[in-house]
């Protein structure tokens, strides 16, 4: 019996593995023939059947490339961009935060539903007058006009603010018995304890941001302020079928997510479980 | 005077002084755009940058009528719907698989989630150069294997199941993290007085597992239809809308009736329209989920 049974889950998990294996080859695979493609010579790429494996490493497309569109200005772009964002992030959400969870005030209830309300008003819907507002602002094509459409979020201090509950009242109160100022209480008693939740929330701010495709496309007009997104758009099109070039560049623009995963990969994974518990 | 001595008067002029930044920034980049927007939509031409012209509710009942319109919707209730159901299903089976023993689990579980944090425009990119006709690799195979072969991206009934599939490729990691979130916090004794019952495996997951994991299904349900129902870089970036509007998704009709024919009135009563449809599908789900979970 007991037999039998070992038999069983021993075919579960030969089955179990397959469907595993099947899984992680296909998350994996696009991303080595990007890298396959350009290390690719013409000829590979012309010979009529798809190659996997160059003849030979064709690492002259990483020269080529350079040459034709300024990837170290989309880099700095994208990183000034994302990080500016997460820099506001992290200055607003957990204080506000704090104001939502710890302090008592007229006009809480109200302004709290306020915040979450604007939950429920996603960007795309808000795009058109925000172009229209940025236009008048004159900060089309500028760094401010490509940050400030995120610089709060309703879901950052919604997340500070449940991080910040559980912190015992008794404890600020016994500051502010002391003579506390509420920004001392929030410098020296809260802030402190918020580590974890706030390299969570820089953490996905920073993907999320750096991901954007959508607002950079309508509001940059120019080359040099294109944050990588659009900039390699601009370059895919430009090198329709030439694949072995439009991958260089896929590639070299995926280095800083690949290292950004590579080195905070468990962080990730746990940033995200966390996020979805709440 | 006296009150903002007291603790409370402090609390709230620190409170006020924290939030008027706050209060400023909601304002002009949550609650004006809307209302903005809502005024546009009365309009026809360019309300705001150019001629406009007064035509009351004629947008939105050009919009109800407008065959492009009513396409466009239906195609991107496809896109979401079959979405969502493609993303949820496999990431509940992996996550039930990585949740339980298995070597390496921390391991998988990240190569899996890694395309989600992946920009979209590298997505297309390594997507568009597998699924070319002439020089990619899903076809090589194809014919390799004796299969027919097919213009993925460029068939008119082949280009939104394809985008359909791309999508699910980058999101199913992110499903599959909050289920495996969700079935680590299921109490280990239901599975154990399952066990004393005699319940083979498939019968947990589907009487216990299952069940239990309802809130999270119409969490990510709900914030998967939302995002597939204002996506626009997915059709954008793999096929332009094309062909013959096939994967014409109701986000990038918008976008190009604003930002390409500079339709400002008309693009904004469409982005109402789709904000009344986001309000509907968030409120049912979460009807649905209270009434769920109050058991």
């Amino acid at each position: 019996m007991r037999h039998v049974a070992d038999q069983r889950s021993a075919g579960t998990s030969l089955i179990t593995y397959i469907v595993l294996a099947f899984f992680v080859i296909l998350a994996l695979f696009p991303f080595f023939y990007m890298v396959s493609l350009s290390l690719q010579s013409d000829a590979d790429l012309f010979s009529g059947l798809p190659v996997i494996i160059p003849s030979e490493l064709q690492f002259s497309n990483y020269l080529t490339i350079w040459e034709k569109a300024p990837f170290a200005r989309f880099i700095v772009n994208s990183f000034v961009i994302a990080g500016g964002i997460t820099i506001l992030h992290l200055l607003f959400d957990p204080l506000i935060g704090y104001v939502f969870a710890k302090l008592v005030f007229p006009g809480m209830r109200f302004m709290f539903a306020a915040l979450l309300s604007t939950l429920m008003l996603p960007f795309f819907i808000r795009m058109i007058p925000l172009y229209i507002l940025t236009a008048e602002l004159g900060w089309l094509d500028t760094y401010q006009g490509l940050i400030m459409p995120f610089a709060m979020s309703a879901y950052g201090i919604f997340m500070m603010r449940q991080f910040i509950r559980p912190i015992p009242s008794d404890l600020l109160d016994a500051a502010r018995l002391d003579g506390a100022s509420e920004w001392r209480i929030y410098r020296a008693v809260v802030l402190p304890q918020l580590g974890p939740p706030m390299a969570t929330l820089a953490l996905l701010t920073f993907v999320f941001q750096f991901n954007e495709f959508l607002w950079p496309l309508v509001v940059v007009s120019s080359v040099e302020m294109r944050p990588i997104t659009t900039g390699l758009t601009l370059f895919n099109s430009e090198f329709f079928t030439q694949w072995n070039l439009t991958a260089t560049g896929g590639a070299i623009l995926f280095v800083p997510s690949l290292l950004l995963f590579v080195f905070m990969q468990r962080y990730f994974v746990q940033s995200v479980m966390m996020s979805g518990m709440k | 005077m006296k009150f903002l001595n007291s603790h409370h008067g402090r609390q709230a002029a620190f409170a006020y002084l924290v939030l008027s930044p706050a209060i400023l920034y909601f304002s002009v980049y949550f609650f004006y755009p809307i209302a903005v927007e809502l005024w546009a939509s009365f309009f026809r031409g360019q309300p705001l940058i150019g001629d406009s012209e007064f035509t009351g509710i004629d947008n939105y009942v050009q919009a109800l009528t407008d065959q492009r319109v009513r396409d466009a919707f239906v195609r991107t209730a496809i896109f979401a719907i079959c979405g969502t159901i493609g993303t949820l299903l496999p990431a509940l089976c992996l996550a039930a698989i990585l949740a339980g023993p298995v070597k390496a689990a921390t391991t998988i579980r990240a190569i899996i989630f890694f395309p989600y944090i992946i920009s979209f425009v590298i997505v297309a990119l390594m997507w568009k150069s597998i699924l070319d006709p002439y020089t990619g690799i899903l076809n090589a195979v194809l014919s390799s294997l004796g299969l027919p072969t097919q213009n993925w991206l460029s068939t008119p009934s082949t280009a939104l199941p394809t985008i359909i599939a791309v999508t699910i490729w980058k999101d199913i990691g992110y499903a599959m993290l909050i289920y495996i979130a969700a079935i680590q916090s299921i109490p280990k004794d239901l599975y154990e007085a399952a066990d004393v019952d005699g319940a083979s495996a498939r019968q947990k997951f589907f009487r216990i597992t299952v069940p239990l994991l309802t809130p999270t299904t119409l969490f990510l349900a709900v914030i998967s239809m939302i995002a597939h129902l204002q996506d626009l870089s997915a059709p954008y970036l793999l096929t332009g809308g094309g062909p013959a509007e096939a994967t014409r998704l109701y986000a990038l009709h918008v976008y190009e009736t604003a930002f390409v024919e500079l339709n400002i009135g008309y693009a904004s009563a469409l982005s109402f329209l789709m904000l009344i449809v986001i309000l509907i599908v968030t409120a049912l789900q979460f009807r649905f989920l209270n009434r769920e979970v109050s058991y």
